[in-house]
């Protein structure tokens, strides 16, 4: 049987970042996921803390971190644990713009709404910066694209009420571009024009085509371009620097319905880096069983396809996500359960784990539920001890979050996956390895 | 559109029946005007479970209603065929079925007229194989499905070719009663709060399950006792014919396939007011609790959504029995004269079925036409509705063969569930236009499969935006329904600036609101799960909640509706 120190399940951004800290140390680390997470249902940024409120990041993981949520204990590790990762990516040709003390400010989304963020890919970055009083804002889209109607969303943009007392751009415009050889081509999704970008050879034309658009729409106005995220994926730093040269105005990507091409690239960084350091990440792999002696985990035991294999293993990291990751189930009979190691739960009644109206800004109470977990991340059971020693749970299986309204899913994520990997990585390679980021690091965050 | 002063008819309720009856009444030479609180088809008649009727689910306790239902099982096929989906039907007996029910049923059902043939249960299982195999018998019977939405917009299309009219989001709200006639009805437009009066000669009232309400209105007493009922729709077609189990009707007995989808019902309980709609767990247990018994793996199947209707079942005073159940009042309808309450000019049709709609709707203009001295016949039986080729029912292969018909894999689909496409959506935009998104999810069906709009509510939002545009460009003037200083048309938040993107507003704010609620009560495994990441994808990718303050104006409208009635 094949033997890891650490197994990780589940491929989203807290078991990413956990295999990356640990194969990066050292260890023999495999990751294991039936399919893909979040990052690919997200937008691509990295939502760290921004309840109602909140000013800054750092503000929000204060307000967070004074609740019963697991900022209470995990934010110290925030600020280094971003910091680590924003290095990575930003080595990797993904840069990340914003820290933990940039405002949280309103940009521009797909239905033409408008989302509070501050870190994100340097690519959506421009919708960051404060409108100017004579800036135009141009929505500028693919004809044939159905995942983001310019015009639209222009529309909607124009209308003081979406930006909630934000500054807006003095006027926003809608234009459509007709790209060369898709007047016929339906059902267009983002994966295909991020190819169409990535291959090149239509670049330069496409690029110049909206260039042309863009400046029609401006009619000479200072401002900017919001543009659907669909600019490349592998070749996504040439694309966005070929266009930024062309257009007439600064361009920003506007996240999109998934699959999310931003979400995609932040995977591939994590993923090429894991194997880079000698890890391992299998997908398509469904864990059915896990083997536990003594409260200790000692193999994994999971499905592929037609065959069934085992990993032994040292320990393991459960980063399966909460309830929209499947690393949470409900049950008919009104139970939510954690379906791999069957650990304690925490949730409100059945009754009220839905709001009646899905627009509520407390959101589901459902949402909130989870494994409690102590300071080192291991489980608590139903009498509050750590029911299984060699154990992490990381990310959006943690309870006590309400990340999709308190917008903390991928600080959670990051900062939960690098402090077990900060343990476990001591454990499995017996060298302690830096804890703390240095002080610079800090400051470049 | 101007509310008339005076019209021949007025006709309250915009379901099948009110439909029925404004037809009815116009084909008679009797111009006349319905008027409906919301849109067609959004009270009993949008919530139902859609079966046609063969009879057979009354020929144990009702023969009338049961002969009735054949009778005008017939005539819809023939009048109605694209609103019908001739699935055939089967009454199985299952273990738990009483054999002296199912020994008696071929006979009842010879009794009322109701075709019915005894079909080897081996051979039903080898169709139906997610049917219980432990069936003891089977029973055919001409069950369909049958959809209301385009069948009500055909009869109101026919009324209108006759002179006669159908005015939606208005609600009848007064009356005034004087001499022993209704003179005055008062109604108010519910998208502008603009109040008008109306002089009708006559008033029919057919506002089913809320008969009662309008009745009071001219102090008139009209007992209803509201039903509701719960159903539950799957994501695919669980059979392909009508299921029925063989004993007296009861909760959780039938499964009616219908377009892409299965549905299971109904339960039945009284409430005591016809809008309250709560779907409860208890409800929904009991519904598969007893499902299972007709579809063993039923517990594994995908729940779409649950909802639920009110039954206009009618208490005549007579046969008012003590402690009887719900199920035990007949569904037979009832025309009541109301002169014999002091008001002359006004009729109520309570109870009934969608099934039985036109006779209904026939012997109610019956009666207004013996009232008014109008002599012609009823032809509502023979003549097909405009729009319906004859003899062509419903397929259920049809959108597939019209996506290839369009280039199939290529062709521009704005909702890959139901495979609608850009084509189909601009058809409904060009016949219906000012109108909701969710008028547009009623007439193509955009949104209601397996995401339940979630990817494909804002494309049609984006293709109102792009016509919009394009009109505006082509004529140099705005679109219909834009032009400063029209009356605000659905959805419409006044100063919002831009009607479509407030109709927008509305339908992505409604989906995130309605999927809760439609997901509320069946939410455990995969729909919970689901819900989760529509609203991560909504809320965090999409901001939908900055919408929701933007139109806060329509919503701020649509309390001060709820908190009047
Ligand atoms: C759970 C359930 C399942 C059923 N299944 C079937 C079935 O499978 N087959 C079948 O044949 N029948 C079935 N029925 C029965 C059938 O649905 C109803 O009998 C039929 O739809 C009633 O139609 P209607 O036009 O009389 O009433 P409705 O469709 O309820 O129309 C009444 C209208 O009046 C309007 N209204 C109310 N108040 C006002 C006001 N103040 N001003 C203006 N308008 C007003 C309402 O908005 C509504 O649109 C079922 C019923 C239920 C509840
Ligand atoms: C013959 C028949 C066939 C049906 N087939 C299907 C089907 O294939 N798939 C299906 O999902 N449902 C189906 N339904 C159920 C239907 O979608 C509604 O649930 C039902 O008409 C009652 O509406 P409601 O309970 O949502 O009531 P309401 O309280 O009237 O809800 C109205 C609000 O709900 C929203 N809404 C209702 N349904 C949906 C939806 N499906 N998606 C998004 N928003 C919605 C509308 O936007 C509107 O704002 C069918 C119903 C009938 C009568």
């Amino acid at each position: 049987m094949p033997h890891a120190d650490v197994v990780v399940i589940g491929a989203g951004l807290s078991g990413l970042t956990a295999a990356t800290r640990l194969a990066e140390a050292g260890a023999v680390v495999t990751l294991v996921a039936k399919g893909h997470a979040r990052t690919h249902w997200g937008s691509g940024g990295l939502d760290i803390a921004a309840p109602h409120a909140a000013r800054t990041p750092a503000d929000g993981v204060a307000r967070l971190a004074a609740l019963d949520h697991p900022y209470s204990y995990l934010a110290p590790c925030v600020a280094p644990s971003v910091a680590w990762m924003m290095e990575r990516l930003a080595a990797a040709g993904l840069p990340y713009a914003g820290t933990l003390d940039t405002p949280i400010r309103r940009v521009p989304t797909a239905i033409g709404g408008t989302r509070r963020v501050a870190i994100v890919p340097q690519a959506q970055s421009a919708a960051l910066r404060p409108w100017g009083r004579d800036e135009v804002l141009v929505v500028a889209g693919i004809a044939g694209y159905k995942d983001f109607w310019p015009l639209a969303i222009a529309d909607s943009l124009a209308r003081e009420a979406v930006w909630h007392g934000a500054d807006r751009p003095a006027a926003v415009v809608g234009v459509s571009v007709e790209l060369r050889g898709l007047g016929d081509r339906h059902n267009l999704n983002a994966m295909h024009l991020a190819r169409r970008f990535d291959e090149g050879a239509l670049r330069a034309d496409d690029i110049a085509a909206i260039a042309r658009a863009v400046e029609r729409a401006a009619e000479g106005r200072p401002g900017r371009v919001a543009l659907p995220a669909v600019f490349g994926l592998a070749a996504h730093a040439e694309t966005w620097a070929a266009l930024r040269a062309q257009l007439p105005l600064e361009p920003f990507e506007v996240p999109l319905v998934p699959p999310s091409v931003p979400g995609i690239r932040l995977w591939r960084v994590l993923r090429d880096r894991i194997r880079a350091a000698g890890g391992r990440v299998q997908l398509g792999e469904f864990v059915h069983a896990v083997r536990v002696e003594d409260g200790r985990v000692t193999a994994v035991e999971m499905e592929a396809a037609t065959r069934t294999h085992a990993i032994r293993t040292e320990a393991l990291v459960l980063a399966t996500g909460g309830l929209s990751g499947g690393g949470l189930r409900a049950t008919d009979d009104g139970r939510i359960v954690e379906p791999v190691l069957g650990l304690h739960v925490e949730a409100v009644e059945q009754d009220a784990w839905l709001v009646r109206d899905g627009l509520d800004p407390a959101g589901h109470p459902v949402e909130a539920a989870g494994v409690r977990a102590d300071p080192d991340l291991r489980p608590l059971g139903a009498d509050h001890r750590v029911s299984h020693a060699n154990v992490h749970v990381v990310g959006g299986l943690l309870a006590d979050q309400r990340s999709i309204r308190e917008r903390c899913g991928d600080g959670v994520a990051i900062a939960s996956g690098w402090r077990a990997a900060r343990g476990l990585a001591s454990d499995a390679t017996r060298s302690p390895i830096d804890c703390e980021m240095a002080d610079s690091a800090r400051t470049e965050l | 559109m101007a509310v008339p002063h005076t019209v021949d008819v007025l006709v309250i309720g915009g379901g099948a029946t009110g439909a029925g009856v404004l037809r009815d009444l116009a084909r008679r030479g009797m111009t006349s005007l319905l008027v409906d609180r919301e849109d067609f088809a959004t009270g009993t008649s949008g919530r139902y479970h859609g079966l046609l009727h063969s009879g057979g689910r009354y020929v144990g306790k009702d023969k009338v209603a049961a002969r009735e239902c054949i009778e005008e099982n017939r005539v819809l096929r023939r009048i109605a065929p694209a609103s019908i989906e001739d699935t055939g039907g089967y009454f199985v007996a299952t273990p738990d079925d009483p054999d002296d029910y199912v020994e008696a049923f071929a006979d009842n059902c010879n009794q009322s007229g109701v075709d019915c043939d005894e079909v080897r249960v081996a051979d039903l299982l080898a169709r139906e194989p997610a049917i219980n195999p432990g069936i003891r018998r089977a029973f055919r019977v001409p069950d369909g499905s049958i959809e209301p939405w385009g069948l009500i917009e055909a009869m109101v299309a026919d009324a209108r070719a006759r002179g006669s009219d159908a005015l939606t989001y208005h609600k009848v709200i007064g009356m005034e009663v004087a001499g022993g006639r209704i003179e005055t009805v008062t109604v108010r437009d519910e998208r502008t709060g603009s109040v008008s009066r109306v002089w009708p000669k006559f008033v029919v009232s057919a506002a089913g399950a809320w008969a009662g309400q309008i009745a009071a209105l001219a102090n008139v007493k009209v007992e209803m006792t509201p039903g509701k009922g719960t159903m539950l729709v799957y994501n695919y077609r669980v059979t392909d014919a009508v299921i029925n189990r063989c004993h007296r009707s009861s909760d959780g007995d039938i499964m009616v396939p219908i377009h892409s989808v299965s549905i299971l019902g109904t339960t039945d309980i009284k409430v005591p007011d016809p809008d309250d709609y709560d779907i409860t767990r208890a409800e929904i247990r009991r519904l598969v609790d007893e499902g299972e018994k007709l579809f063993p793996s039923l517990r594994e199947m995908r729940i779409l959504r649950a909802y639920a209707g009110v039954r206009p079942l009618y208490q005549a005073p007579a046969d008012t029995v003590a402690g009887a159940g719900n199920r035990s009042i007949s569904r037979a309808h009832a025309i009541l004269d109301h002169a014999d309450q002091g008001v002359d000019n006004f009729v109520s049709i309570v109870g009934g079925k969608m099934t039985t709609h036109r006779l209904m709707a026939e012997q109610t203009v019956d009666a207004v036409a013996q009232k008014l001295g109008n002599t012609t016949a009823c032809t509502t039986a023979d003549e097909v509705l405009p729009g319906m080729e004859p003899g062509h029912h419903y397929w259920v292969g049809h959108r597939l063969a019209d996506h290839e018909a369009e280039g199939g894999g290529d062709a521009d689909l704005l909702c890959e569930c139901e495979l609608v496409t850009r084509r189909m959506a601009e058809a409904y935009l060009d016949t219906h236009w000012p109108c909701s998104i969710d008028d547009v999810r009623r007439g193509t069906r955009v949104g209601m499969g397996p995401c339940q709009g979630a990817f494909c509510t804002f494309r049609v939002a984006g293709l109102v935006a792009e016509r919009l545009d394009a009109h505006t460009k082509a004529t140099g003037r705005p679109a219909p329904g834009t032009e400063p200083g029209t009356p605000e048309e659905v959805g419409h938040a006044p100063g919002s600036g831009s009607l479509h993107a407030a109709i927008a507003d509305r339908a992505l704010t409604a989906f995130m609101r309605e999927r809760a609620k439609g997901v509320r009560p069946i939410a455990s495994g995969r729909q919970l799960q689901e819900l989760m990441m529509t609203n991560l994808v909504f809320v965090d990718v999409l901001g939908v909640e900055s919408l929701s303050t933007a139109s806060a104006l329509v919503f701020e409208d649509e309390e001060a509706v709820d908190a009047a009635r």
